[in-house]
């Protein structure tokens, strides 16, 4: 089974991806609430994935995703966005993530990104 | 969407932070309108709420945050400047968010008519777009013929000369030349960024010779959700399309073959010089939009790292859980009282050992779970600035409030009641506290008033004080009124000093306004206030200097629950007296008690103070004990600077006790404040000294 790790800085959206990925089988390998936790546990859980939130204090995704991807080349982040974040998503894309999800979100979405992403 | 319940009060709570975090950063903002980072912190807590309202459905809230956040972003991106108007309409805005989080609080649906707002913050945005837009209308009027076009059939593409010209050679070359039509699916919201990543995966296999519409259309998003690129590849067509298809939110792909022999006859005609642009374009575009992702990321970057280092790392715990903590905690100290007094009957080492080892941990647990419960009075202050704020503006006043002390802690409970009294007390100073500017200035004041709010910590209690530097309370007028009113009557008025007379105020029934305005003329008068706080256990009193300005000081303690008394004993009954009231105990000859006004008073360290005896005015039967003494044991409380001598029997030490309520039968008992169960199981009852001081 595949194991998340889900960054977000608001918990509610946490509790959401939570518990859309873990009706779908996955595990959680964490939460974490800013980038620099982010990095933290991706460093102490090796997740199969992470799901990344853009706008966090701290570290914002984009630099978390820099970090992980430069300790772990392999690393699968998917982005987690909102409207109006384009050139940032286009910015994450290019540093290495491998898809984006954009809030609010819809289960669907967020399924067909992460099995795409896995598969 | 899913079971939202469950959601919902983690919602609430987070929505709530980032109201405040918005009124916070917006009042920050309004001082410092070219602070830019303060921007970005505002336009996070608003982003943040638009996902989090519109992942539960609450569509006036995402909406309404939405176009908050587009204005928002035009500040931050320095396209528009922060004027009295902007953030007029952006306070108003938060004003309805936080409506709705209410409503939704409240059990509602957070439905809000918010057209209004939101045309405001529509015509901020436009008004500044219209500059801008100018330039730019012009350039998409060019553009727009084209895009009939792309609405065509499928994988329909023409290529002009040099075109061709590339894909024959590339194709002698080995390379497969194909043109791919994509359909994003229609719910797509970031398309451009999609469109990137679908270049991206393309441009990882073979060269991107064309696409229509042409790059910069795509980057803008001026198409629907189909567009056709032309790439040459080495690798073979299905794998080319399974690439493609890696891509979420794509609904159809379709790879075909280029046949680079075949000429394409109208095609040169139609658009003969547009095309050869975006190949050129595309790039430089590109790079250009890389540019500003970047410089946008590290500015939010370097704003986010000074904000992370006050961040802890707390959990959210339920107050009824803390309030259950609290009554189990209570139980146990009760127990613990019981046993120190079993040990030192038994007089065992070993016991009284572990007796007094277990008294000290449940101290420093008692400790721990005081603390937990304590928030800092920021909690309530943080309001206030923005109340301030609309109401100078609604009265015409110029009023700065200056807050002090905002991190001194207070018992939650405590927290949770004093808002509604200070919000009145504050409103109080500025309404008939400060002046018009123009009768400050008169008076040779400061146009703009003052008004202070500060909260520090004395003993065993929290002293939160509201000064202005208005006008200050006329004394003859409130003489007046409280002898037309009957609040008091001209013997007793006789007998008051000024501290006493300003408090006359606060008895039912009084308002010294001179017209009722919307604010204060809400019929909740200062006898509320005061209420209120002495229910908490803390009390009010006013000074002014008229012409100068008032001084609210508010003493409140700092947890309610458990509490140090002074245990006395009245005949066979036993009365604890709260240890933050006393002054001192005495023992005092009865031949040094004199009578004055049919009082009788003892004089003390050079002061003359009044006797209260505790049995009298409790009704105490049974006193032999206390018969035949020479002497009186003497407890001195005061309240504020005025003290009074407590008559007991005997002094028998000071404890914790566990304050519990009479019940609701008994709420009205004078001079009682409650009662508490001592270690040897009896009953005391806790004296409120206040009241019996007059």
């Amino acid at each position: 089974m595949a194991s998340v790790l889900i960054v977000d800085d608001a918990s509610f959206m946490r509790m959401m991806i939570k518990d859309i990925l873990t009706k779908n089988d996955f595990d959680i390998a964490g939460e974490a609430a800013n980038g620099q936790e982010a990095v933290d546990l991706f460093n102490e859980t090796q997740p199969d994935l992470v799901t990344m939130d853009i706008t966090m204090p701290e570290k914002d995704g984009i630099a978390a995703l820099k970090e992980i991807l430069q300790q772990h080349p392999g690393a699968k982040v998917i982005m987690c966005s909102a409207m109006g974040q384009q050139s940032m998503v286009i910015d994450a894309i290019q540093a290495g993530a491998k898809d984006f999800i954009v809030k609010p979100f819809q289960a669907d979405r967020v399924m067909d990104a992460v099995q795409k992403v896995m598969g | 969407m899913m079971g939202q319940s469950e959601y919902l009060e983690v919602f609430i709570d987070e929505s709530q932070e980032h109201l405040q975090t918005l009124n916070d950063h917006l009042m920050q903002l309004e001082k410092a309108p070219e602070d830019i980072s303060i921007v970005g912190e505002i336009f996070r807590s608003a982003h943040t709420l638009k996902g989090m309202g519109a992942t539960m459905g609450f569509e006036d809230l995402a909406h309404l945050t939405h176009n908050l956040e587009n204005v928002l972003d035009l500040i931050r991106h320095e396209q528009m400047s922060v004027t009295s108007h902007v953030m007029d309409v952006v306070f108003e805005s938060v004003d309805d968010l936080e409506e709705m989080i209410t409503d939704i609080a409240g059990g509602g649906d957070g439905s809000r008519d918010v057209n209004e707002t939101v045309q405001k913050l529509e015509a901020l945005q436009n008004k500044d777009q219209e500059k801008a837009a100018a330039s730019e209308t012009a350039a998409a009027a060019v553009d727009s013929p084209q895009k009939p076009m792309q609405e065509q059939t499928a994988v329909q593409e023409s290529y002009d000369e040099y075109e061709r010209t590339v894909l024959k050679q590339s194709y002698e070359q080995g390379y497969n030349p194909y043109k791919i039509e994509i359909t994003l699916d229609e719910q797509t919201m970031l398309k451009a960024a999609r469109v990137y990543m679908i270049f991206d995966v393309l441009e990882q296999v073979g060269d991107i010779i064309k696409s229509t519409p042409p790059a910069d259309d795509l980057e803008d998003e001026n198409f629907e959700f189909s567009f056709v690129i032309t790439v040459i590849s080495s690798v073979e067509q299905e794998e080319l399309k399974q690439r493609v298809l890696k891509v979420s939110e794509i609904t159809n792909v379709s790879v075909e073959v280029v046949n680079v022999e075949e000429p394409v006859p109208e095609a040169e005609s139609t658009s003969p010089s547009n095309a050869e642009e975006p190949a050129e374009s595309a790039p430089a575009k590109k790079d250009e939009q890389k540019e500003s992702a970047k410089s946008d990321k590290s500015e939010k970057h370097s704003g986010g790292s000074k904000k992370g280092s006050e961040l802890n790392k707390t959990i959210r715990v339920n107050i009824d859980r803390l309030d259950v903590l609290m009554n189990l905690f209570e139980e146990l100290v009760i127990d613990r009282g019981r046993l120190e007094q079993i040990s030192s009957e038994l007089n065992n080492n070993e016991l009284s050992e572990t007796v007094e080892r277990m008294s000290r941990i449940s101290g420093d647990l008692q400790e721990i779970i005081l603390n937990m419960r304590m928030m800092p009075v920021d909690q309530v202050f943080n309001r206030f600035p923005r109340m301030v704020r609309s109401l100078s503006k609604e009265l015409g006043k110029n009023v700065n409030l200056e807050i002090s002390g905002a991190e001194t802690e207070l018992d939650r409970t405590i927290i949770d009641e004093i808002g509604d009294p200070l919000v009145h007390l504050i409103r109080n100073s500025i309404d008939h506290g400060i002046e018009q500017p123009d009768v400050r200035e008169a008076a040779g004041k400061p146009a703009q008033g003052n008004v202070h709010l500060s909260a520090y910590h004395s003993g065993n209690n929290v002293f939160i004080e509201i000064e202005d530097d208005g006008n200050g309370i006329d004394k003859e007028k409130v003489i007046k009124k409280s002898l037309e009113n009957g609040v008091v009557n001209e013997e007793d008025l006789e007998k008051m000093n000024d501290q006493q007379i300003f408090g006359l105020m606060f008895a039912s029934g009084f308002s010294t306004a001179q017209e009722i305005t919307d604010i204060s003329g809400r019929g909740v008068g200062l006898d509320v206030v005061r209420n209120t706080f002495e229910t908490l256990g803390g009390n009010i009193t006013v000074n002014s200097v008229y012409g100068e300005g008032s001084l609210f000081s508010v003493q409140l303690p700092l947890t309610l629950s458990i509490i140090d008394v002074m245990l006395v004993e009245i005949g066979k009954e036993k009365y604890g007296v709260p240890l933050t009231a006393i002054v001192e105990t005495a023992i005092v000859n009865k031949n040094e008690v004199y009578s004055a006004h049919a009082q009788k008073v003892i004089d003390f360290r050079g002061n003359v103070i009044p006797l209260v005896f505790l049995n009298e005015i409790f009704e105490v039967p049974d006193r032999e004990s206390a018969k035949g003494n020479e002497y009186y044991s003497l407890v001195i409380v005061s309240k504020g600077d005025k003290i009074a001598g407590l008559v007991v029997d005997s002094l028998i030490g000071q404890h914790d006790v566990v304050l519990k309520s009479l019940g609701s039968y008994l709420s009205n008992v004078f001079a009682i404040s409650g009662a508490t169960i001592l270690g040897d199981g009896q009953v005391a009852l806790i004296l409120d000294s206040n009241a019996l001081i007059k």
